[in-house]
């Protein structure tokens, strides 16, 4: 792995983000943004990305500060080895948790919506195989991934939403505020985590060329993913209406049903491959942050050996639920809860306590001088 | 097991490198420099070279006129250009009157070189040079008279375009190095020779623009170059496998063309170039994945007809990649998405086949490969009745047996054709290796299988890398270049040299060299 060593770019970077991000539009999350808001999902989805602004900003800020460390360094280097650890050992579990309880969803996906058949192991083997295959490979090569197919997911998930916005009843997005405005900021809240991937990108910050387009890069993909996710709520509203919305697990995979293309009346294997590309590369990075994670609290430089172990751990434990289409959408949905005091607290947890030893270090500092 | 194994290959290998007590005399010969006696001299190269058995070697013994010192011209009659000897040197010296004149000043030949030893000598002769050892003088005159035999320059076989030039390498590192010189008349090129064999002295010439090419690269390639220890590598086919970093991936990560333009718009672009005797052809490195992909032609052709061609052959390659293997996944796993009369079709057609379909592609596959294959060693005057039998006769026979349905001849045929399209011949194999690999992946798993597969593959493709340069590279990791990837760009603006060879000078216009 002699190249992994070098940096990404900001157009990998921001392909990574748009990918883990980006692609959750396309599993049960829409569907848990609607359960409560009914028709205002997409207002809910709105208000995650806008209060993920506290978050990412406070990250981006204590960064910036600490150039050239990542996030775990950063913990350490400010709440010392004890509490840094607990914070990161925290954050890896969560990490992990989401690791599985998405990887179980994806596979549930594939194996209900296409291939009934298959056996769920055989594709969740394969699916982490592939994954484990593209994290030991590296982050350039997953960011230069993601960068080459960017393009060709993007168009096909734009026609996607395209067609479910000329298909559908804009009339559906009526009334505004569906379950209530304060539904909406309830959603808002809790469902927050669903960024919460930004907090893992301080992570591969130090990778990135430099801090500004790390910056930049986290910016721009903040702004996009959100109009991506509040377009797409929004896109199967009108095309599905909130009641069929709030009972179908995936609304994705229903929507690329309901298109037919002239003569071609079962389309939805045109668009499933571009969408499993998204999702190896999703895996294939969370992949490669949970074990780097653990690499750095476990001190093990070589932490790409880890990655089978990790990869092996979560097929057995994601397979192990039965109805998995219930259980796991559960599992989800108290995953997010619970996340998403934790992603707006570390960092303003970090943000405080770096102000408090700036302070002090700026001081040691003068007296130097 | 493995170590076992490599255990026993070295300690054969050991073995077989003990020394030879006559080698090794023979060694301390070469070793020795020239004498100041004309007779011993010969003596001892007659002995090295086996003479008389050895019906090609030549000693002519000369006194020279007028100072009446003995002289002796060596040389390989066979690669030397005799007449040339006999016109500069045997009678100069036979002619001479003057008797304070030094031997080198009688020869009219146009450069004279100086051997102080008998290696360098040695080396010299088998080169096709000639050697003129002198009484009294203890270097000897190295004469440059090669003349190896070989053909004339032709056109080019494989690598056919149709507008732009049709001129091809030979086997003639000589010929070839001036085709190049020819289109890139530059002082700043350097043709830098290095020694790549053992004993059948094998040399390969490096050309590059000195104050273009990055030096780490040139001191990377010749580096490599220079630690092969091989007792001969004939030609650059063979040489490519020993420069390769990955020898057993399927993808090719060094180009090979036998175009002369191409390997000089190479060059002016930074890159270095093998060129070599006996091979008709040249090395490009580094080289990515879109210059095999590109042809010549695309740059020679208008800028809507060029891009044009390159969007055929991406499809092409598509195509021929993911045909069969599509048409399994859907038969086999998604046969939904087909129209219902088209599935009826193809429903129909197979009833009576009795084979699986991804057997029957498979079979079908490999009728085609081995057709192809044959096609090539056939004799030429019977080609085309092979041709005929394979395509046609075989293909409807094999229908009419239902054995195959027609679908599939359609299906594999495509796949097959559309492959030419990618000429070059490295990417051709790869291609058509990796369509099996996919049609195993769609039978396996269908559409999940083969996106599994790719994803994979790009994984792969992004990983490797020639000579420190990624493949796929200046679409991602990006450089600054001049964007030739799938389609090229108005020559005006491109611009940039790529900027992953760190070329010392990376704008292309307005600037020497």
């Amino acid at each position: 792995m002699e190249s992994s060593n070098r940096k990404i770019g900001i157009r990998e970077y921001m392909a990574i983000a748009f990918l883990t991000v980006g692609t959750k539009l396309s599993d049960d999350t829409p569907t848990l943004l609607v359960s409560e808001t009914l028709t205002a999902g997409w207002i809910a989805a709105l208000l995650t990305g806008i209060i993920s602004i506290v978050p990412v900003l406070l990250m981006i800020k204590v960064l910036s500060v600490h150039k050239g460390k990542n996030f775990y360094e950063v913990l350490i280097f400010l709440f010392g080895k004890l509490i840094g650890n607990l914070i990161a050992m925290v954050l890896l579990l969560i990490a992990f948790s989401a690791l599985i309880i998405d990887s179980a969803i994806y596979t549930d996906i594939i194996d209900t919506m296409y291939f009934t058949t298959t056996p769920a192991i055989v594709i969740y083997g394969v699916l982490m195989l592939v994954c484990t295959f593209g994290a030991k490979k590296g982050l350039e090569q997953i960011g230069s991934v993601a960068w080459l197919l960017l393009f060709y997911i993007k168009i096909t998930l734009f026609i996607v939403l395209l067609y479910a916005w000329q298909g559908g009843r804009p009339s559906f997005i009526f009334p505004l505020w569906g379950g209530g405005k304060g539904q909406i900021i309830k959603a808002g809240i809790t469902k927050v985590s669903l960024f919460a991937d930004f907090l893992y990108f301080g992570m591969i910050a130090p990778l990135v060329t430099s801090f500004k387009s790390f910056k930049k890069g986290t910016w721009i993909a903040l702004a996009v993913v959100t109009i991506e996710l509040t377009a797409a709520v929004m896109a199967y509203t009108i095309l599905l209406d909130y009641t069929t919305l709030r009972l179908i697990n995936y609304p994705f995979h229903e929507a690329i049903r309901n298109i037919n293309i002239g003569f071609l009346t079962n389309v939805e294997m045109l668009f499933f491959p571009f969408w499993l590309l998204a999702t190896f590369i999703r895996f294939s990075f969370y992949l490669y942050i949970v074990t780097m994670l653990f690499g750095f609290i476990f001190k093990i430089k070589q932490f790409s050996y880890v990655l089978p172990v990790v990869a092996t751990l979560v097929v057995f434990i994601g397979i192990a639920p039965e109805a998995p289409t219930f259980t796991i959408f559960q599992l989800r949905e108290t995953l997010l809860t619970i996340v998403s005091p934790v992603y707006i607290g570390v960092p303003c947890l970090m943000w405080i306590t770096s102000k408090i030893k700036g302070g002090t270090e700026n001081e040691k500092k003068m007296e130097k001088n | 097991m493995f170590k076992k194994l490599k255990k026993i290959f070295v300690s054969n290998e050991k073995k077989q490198e003990e020394p030879n007590p006559n080698n090794s005399k023979e060694k301390e010969l070469k070793e020795s420099s020239i004498k100041r006696q004309v007779d011993a001299n010969i003596s001892l190269l007659k002995e090295i070279y086996n003479v008389p058995e050895n019906l090609d070697v030549k000693f002519r013994n000369v006194t020279v006129g007028g100072s009446s010192q003995k002289c002796c011209l060596i040389f390989i009659s066979t690669i030397s250009n005799v007449p040339m000897l006999e016109d500069n040197v045997i009678k100069p010296l036979v002619n001479n009157k003057e008797q304070q004149k030094r031997v080198p000043h009688i020869l009219t030949v146009s450069n004279i070189r100086y051997a102080a030893d008998f290696k360098t000598a040695l080396l010299e002769i088998n080169r096709g040079n000639a050697i003129l050892i002198a009484d009294g003088e203890d270097t000897a005159f190295i004469i440059e008279s090669a003349n190896f035999k070989s053909r004339g320059i032709e056109q080019v076989q494989n690598e056919v375009i149709v507008k732009g030039p049709k001129e091809a390498f030979t086997e003639s590192a000589g010929t070839n190095i001036s085709l190049l010189r020819k289109r890139l008349k530059n002082e700043n090129m350097v043709v830098e020779s290095v020694k790549i064999s053992e004993r059948s002295g094998n040399e390969v010439a490096m050309l590059y623009v000195k104050n273009l090419a990055n030096e780490q690269l040139i001191g990377k390639v010749r580096n490599r170059l220079q630690s092969l220890s091989a007792d001969a590598i004939q030609n650059l086919p063979l040489l490519e496998q020993y420069l390769e970093d990955r020898k057993i991936s399927l993808f090719p990560t060094i180009l090979y063309t036998e175009r002369p333009d191409r390997a000089a718009s190479f060059i002016e672009d930074g890159h270095i170039v093998l060129v070599m005797d006996n091979s008709p052809d040249s090395l490009i490195m580094p080289a990515t994945f879109w210059s095999f992909f590109h042809t010549p032609e695309e740059h020679y052709l208008r800028f809507p007809f060029g891009n044009f061609t390159r969007a055929l052959r991406i499809t092409a390659l598509f195509i021929s990649i993911f045909a069969s293997a599509i048409y399994v996944a859907i038969t086999n796993y998604h046969s939904e998405m087909i129209p219902a009369d088209l599935l009826l079709a193809i429903a129909s057609t197979r009833e009576r086949v009795p084979f699986p379909i991804i057997v029957e592609i498979l079979m079908m596959e490999m009728a085609f490969e081995l057709i192809r294959e044959a096609g090539l060693r056939v004799p030429s005057p019977i080609g085309p009745t092979i041709g005929i039998v394979g395509a046609l006769i075989l293909g409807q026979a094999a229908v009419e047996a239902n054995i195959i349905s027609p679908v599939v001849i359609i299906v594999v045929a495509l796949g097959g054709l559309t492959s030419f399209a990618v000429s070059d011949i490295s990417l051709n194999f790869t291609v058509r290796l990796t369509r099996f690999l996919f049609i195993l992946a769609s039978g396996a798993f269908g559409i999940y299988g083969m996106t599994a597969f790719f994803i994979v593959g790009i994984f792969y493709m992004v990983s490797i890398s020639s000579f420190g340069v990624p493949y796929l590279s200046p679409m991602s990791p990006k450089y600054k270049s001049s964007n030739d990837t799938i389609f090229r760009r108005l020559l005006e603006n491109e611009k940039f040299r790529p900027g992953y060879l760190k070329p010392k000078d990376i704008k292309k216009k307005g600037n020497e060299a």
